[in-house]
């Protein structure tokens, strides 16, 4: 099966690791990987601020670059849930809201396309320590995606999980919201950083990087030992 | 005037206001808690929730696609029933007619039960204009009355005030002497209630649902305020905003069980009170006189746009109930008579962008309010569109983010620019960072940091990671 | 009565429909999903009768069973348990077969006041509520899901009856009794389609008021009643 890797600008700049875990996981379950070069952002940071022109430049891009694939597939629920929107975004557009469909329909979030899409529950990953998951709100409301990260959690050799007290609650990132509104944000990021230590995790985990530098950079920033990972980081711990 | 914008704070202070209210904001979170949990467990024992709210959302969607005709039903049927209609098209009329009924009928005391939409038109303060005092009977609004502080929740208004306050606030202006047990407390209001309500020449109530193939005018309610003012004074006002209506008992009953579920997490209320018109002849309670008011101020220039559906909204507040914003900085900080989610869609669309142009922006965008919504209201999506037209329509947006803004579409239109530009990250924060974090970053960095750290651009961007790899060869 | 100022709002309304004015043969779809027809789906009235009985320990209201033979007895215990020497009750032309006219002859010869509502009376009806120590009414559709007794409020059962004294006593006749408000309004429904005009006050009261506005602290009896009993009689 051919996967086009769509990297996402945050984990483009900020996490090489997310990038080449997704990658060897995906290849592991039998994908032949490819990166698609010319891809860009989702447009999401200027779409929810209101700017749908300007988010519409980077979205035609962004389906420009993948035109070729057969399936598109991301590390992050918020990212992929923007593609999964674009055919709402290009309804009116005759030039463009054929392939927006196209696009929408063949991309995938990593979890959901190992579980929904090739079946694979188990990715044959150990990872000792005690790991907490805090499903993020675009994974789970936007795009959907509920139970697939689990699965796949419950079936890393030697994880300990432990529930994150009301974790459905946002972590306070919300792309732009995070300057625009920084006192409520950081109001929201204090709040979950005290959930994720009544766990006592070691780990943080998520489907998606900006909660996990909005999370982690709170705790470091109260001297938490605490580290976030990325979903693909456990995945793919040997 | 009162009307849907309280006072004249600005956004800013407002949220800080809140956020340092340590007292309101340990009470709005328990308050939270409890509302949530209680929805859940009322979704959970049916089982197919979604298929109320299915059922729900094709109601709404279909009475406001012929709202002309069910409005006309209405209020045929209330006037069969002995009942006045008048429709009015802003505040100032409804509140006009409103005072004209008190000063024929020569009322000097008009007592009233909860509801929302008088709250927004500032009926109240109309009345006391012509000289006639209100009291308000819901336990919440009284205290909130007396105390001049307004609501801060649309199902629990005073939730922001505890017993201690409350006790004082009966001591100061009641003459209250007993001990701020709740139930004490409300021992007292129930004694100096019942003779306001015996008292009182008319009585005023909201509307939950107006039911147009009869004329029935319905109340949720729990503490039986509703059914005295209807059952009490001779003459009776009710005001509905016009979106109220539902065809028939049918989809009342689908309604009402959707809104105490979403709501307060009850299977039905203590009270739901349906009445139709004046009292039938040999009925020695209920009203001899009937007048609904029927308000549009502004709800009519939101059907027939992309907003329509946030007229399904039938204040069960189950998106406030979910809110983190709302539970952060509490509904005072919405600087409308109607805060949360719900409040950031509506109120610009009642009151214009002017005065409320950063409401929208009070969200994450986390959509758990609109995953809750019993009616299916896009609550998130049309926060979205709310700031798409602040933006291109408005132009109300800061110059320096529509500057960001369109170097974002360079950006991201533009391969190489984006490739240079994330492979050049790194050495650009390079003078604020230490030890791979930014602590005290520059520009717009700055509202990231006065909270958390924001980590140093990776050494190598995962792209030029992967050509290597692919020069390589693929067998690593 | 009269109707101001509708043609101009109602034109206003549909102009922004973009559509002409709809002022007759709109007809309610059907609606995709019926869900409120399964619950309690298919349980005897026995079972619905367990279904109420354990709601009402939700909302904290007593349930007690009896048959007609044994009304009086109970009302009696639970009249007397409220310490109620005054007792306004509905003049429902039940009252005759539930043998209760018997009943209230009996109250006042022991020296309670009793009064039954009664058209003639004008405004003393609902002062007498006002000062009752317990009402007491049948219960016209009984809601097994919710715990609810609806009442079709006229000229013989006040608004006040239920509302004014400090306690409630519905009694509910077992036949009165279905799965959930979908059945009562689906029968009033029919009733105002088949032109029997709709009560003018329709209660659906469901165990005392309540409140939780001072500090989410759920405080029993409000305005209305603090303590309701339910008898539920066999007939």
């Amino acid at each position: 099966m051919r996967v086009s890797l769509f990297i996402t600008c945050l984990c483009d700049m900020f996490s090489t690791d997310v990038g080449k875990n997704t990658v060897e996981i995906l290849e592991r379950v039998g994908c032949v990987v490819d990166f698609p070069e010319e891809q860009t952002c989702c447009g999401q940071p200027a779409y929810n601020s209101g700017y749908s022109t300007d988010a519409k430049e980077s979205m035609k891009q962004m389906m420009k670059a993948f035109q070729f694939s057969d399936y598109v597939v991301g590390p992050s629920g918020s990212c992929v849930g923007m593609l999964k929107e674009y055919p709402k975004v290009f309804e009116n557009d005759l030039v463009w809201r054929e392939e927006a469909k196209r696009l929408s329909d063949k991309s995938y979030e990593i979890t959901q396309f190992l579980v929904d899409v090739l079946g694979v529950v188990d990715v044959g990953s150990t990872f000792k320590g005690r790991v907490t998951y805090h499903p993020s709100c675009h994974m789970t409301r936007i795009l959907g995606v509920k139970d697939a990260p689990m699965k796949l959690l419950k079936n890393v050799k030697g994880v300990d999980l432990v529930e994150l007290p009301v974790k459905e609650d946002c972590c306070g990132f919300g792309g732009t919201f995070a300057v625009k509104n920084s006192v409520i944000s950081g109001e929201m990021v204090k709040e979950k950083s005290a959930h994720v230590s009544e766990t006592g995790a070691e780990y943080v985990v998520s489907g998606d990087m900006g909660c996990l530098l909005n999370i982690g950079g709170r705790m470091t920033r109260e001297g938490k030992n605490v580290k976030v990972a990325h979903i693909t980081e456990i995945l793919n711990h040997h | 005037m009162l009307s849907i914008k309280l006072g004249d704070i600005s956004y800013e202070d407002r949220v800080q206001k809140g956020v340092e209210n340590d007292f309101m904001r340990q009470a709005v979170a328990s308050a939270q808690g409890r509302f949530r949990s209680g929805r859940q467990n009322q979704a959970d024992k049916w089982g197919n929730w979604e298929d109320w709210r299915t059922l729900g959302d094709e109601i709404r969607t279909h009475t406001l696609e012929n709202i002309d005709y069910y409005l006309q039903l209405l209020s045929d049927n209330v006037s069969k029933r002995g009942g006045n209609v008048f429709f009015a098209q802003t505040a100032e009329e409804a509140n006009h007619y409103i005072q004209n009924v008190v000063k024929e009928k020569n009322a000097k005391k008009i007592v009233k039960s909860k509801s929302m939409v008088t709250e927004e038109i500032g009926m109240n303060e109309a009345l006391e204009e012509v000289g006639a005092d209100v009291v308000e009977s819901d336990l919440g609004e009284w205290i909130l009355q007396l105390d001049e502080d307004p609501p801060s929740h649309i199902v629990a208004p005073a939730v922001h005030k505890n017993k201690e306050q409350v006790k004082e606030t009966f001591a100061e202006k009641k003459g209250y002497h007993q001990s701020s047990k709740p139930e004490e407390l409300a021992g007292f209001a129930r004694e100096q209630l019942r003779q306001e309500f015996l008292s009182a020449d008319v009585g005023v109530t909201g509307c939950n649902f107006a039911v147009a193939e009869s004329g029935a005018v319905t109340f949720v309610t729990n503490e039986g305020n509703a059914r005295m003012v209807t059952a009490i004074p001779d003459t009776q006002i009710s005001v509905m905003g016009m979106e109220r209506v539902v065809p028939t008992y049918e989809e009342l009953d689908i309604l009402v069980s959707l809104l105490t579920r979403a709501a307060v997490g009850q299977d039905l209320t203590s009270y739901v009170t349906s009445i139709t018109g004046t009292c039938h002849e040999g009925e020695s309670d209920g009203p001899e006189e009937y007048h609904l008011v029927i308000v549009d101020n502004g709800r009519s220039s939101i059907l027939g746009t992309e907003f329509q559906s946030a007229l399904h909204c039938i204040r069960c507040a189950a998106c406030i109930n979910v809110c983190p914003v709302y539970r952060h900085v509490g509904g005072h900080a919405y600087g409308s008579v109607y805060p949360g989610p719900i409040g950031a869609v509506l109120t610009p669309l009642l009151d214009g962008y002017e005065d409320h142009k950063e409401l929208p922006y009070a969200s994450s965008l986390c959509g758990a309010c609109t995953e809750v919504c019993p009616v299916k209201i896009p609550l998130h999506e049309q926060l979205i569109r709310h700031r798409e037209i602040i933006v291109e329509q408005e132009k109300k947006s800061p110059k320096s983010e529509q500057l960001a803004m369109k170097g974002f579409a360079k950006w991201g239109s533009n391969p190489a620019a984006y490739k240079m530009s994330t492979a050049m990250a790194r050495s650009a924060t390079k003078p604020w960072m230490k030890d791979e974090t930014i602590t005290n970053g520059p520009g717009p960095l700055k509202g990231w940091t006065v909270n958390r750290d924001f980590p140093a651009p990776a050494k190598q961007t995962f792209r030029s990671w992967f050509k290597e790899r692919q020069k390589g060869g693929e067998s690593q | 009565m009269t109707i101001m100022n509708r043609e101009a709002f109602l034109e206003h309304v549909t102009a922004n429909l973009h559509r002409p004015r709809r002022t007759n043969g709109v007809e309610r779809p059907q609606w995709s999903i019926r869900p409120q027809d399964e619950v309690l789906k298919g349980l005897s009235k026995d079972e619905l009768v367990d279904v109420l009985e354990e709601h009402c320990k939700v909302i904290h209201t007593n349930f007690k069973r009896t048959d007609r033979d044994g009304l009086a007895a109970i009302l009696k215990e639970t009249i007397e348990g409220y310490k109620a020497k005054a007792i306004v009750a509905s003049s429902d032309s039940r009252n005759e077969d539930y043998g209760l006219h018997d009943f209230y002859q009996k109250l006042k010869d022991d020296g309670n006041e009793v009064h039954l509502w009664d058209e003639t009376n004008g405004k003393e009806n609902q002062a007498f509520a006002e000062r009752a120590d317990v009402g007491i009414t049948f219960s016209d559709i009984t809601l097994a899901e919710s715990g609810t007794v609806t009442l079709f409020n006229n000229k013989y059962n006040g608004r006040s009856i239920s509302l004014m004294p400090r306690t409630y006593i519905a009694i509910i006749p077992k036949s009165t009794i279905v799965p959930r408000m979908t059945q009562a309004t689906k029968q009033i429904h029919e009733a105002n389609q088949a032109g029997d005009g709709v009560a003018s006050c329709i209660s659906f009261v469901t165990g005392p008021s309540n409140s939780a506005d001072i500090e989410m602290n759920l405080i029993v009896g409000v305005h209305g009643p603090v303590d309701v009993t339910y008898i539920m009689v066999e007939d």
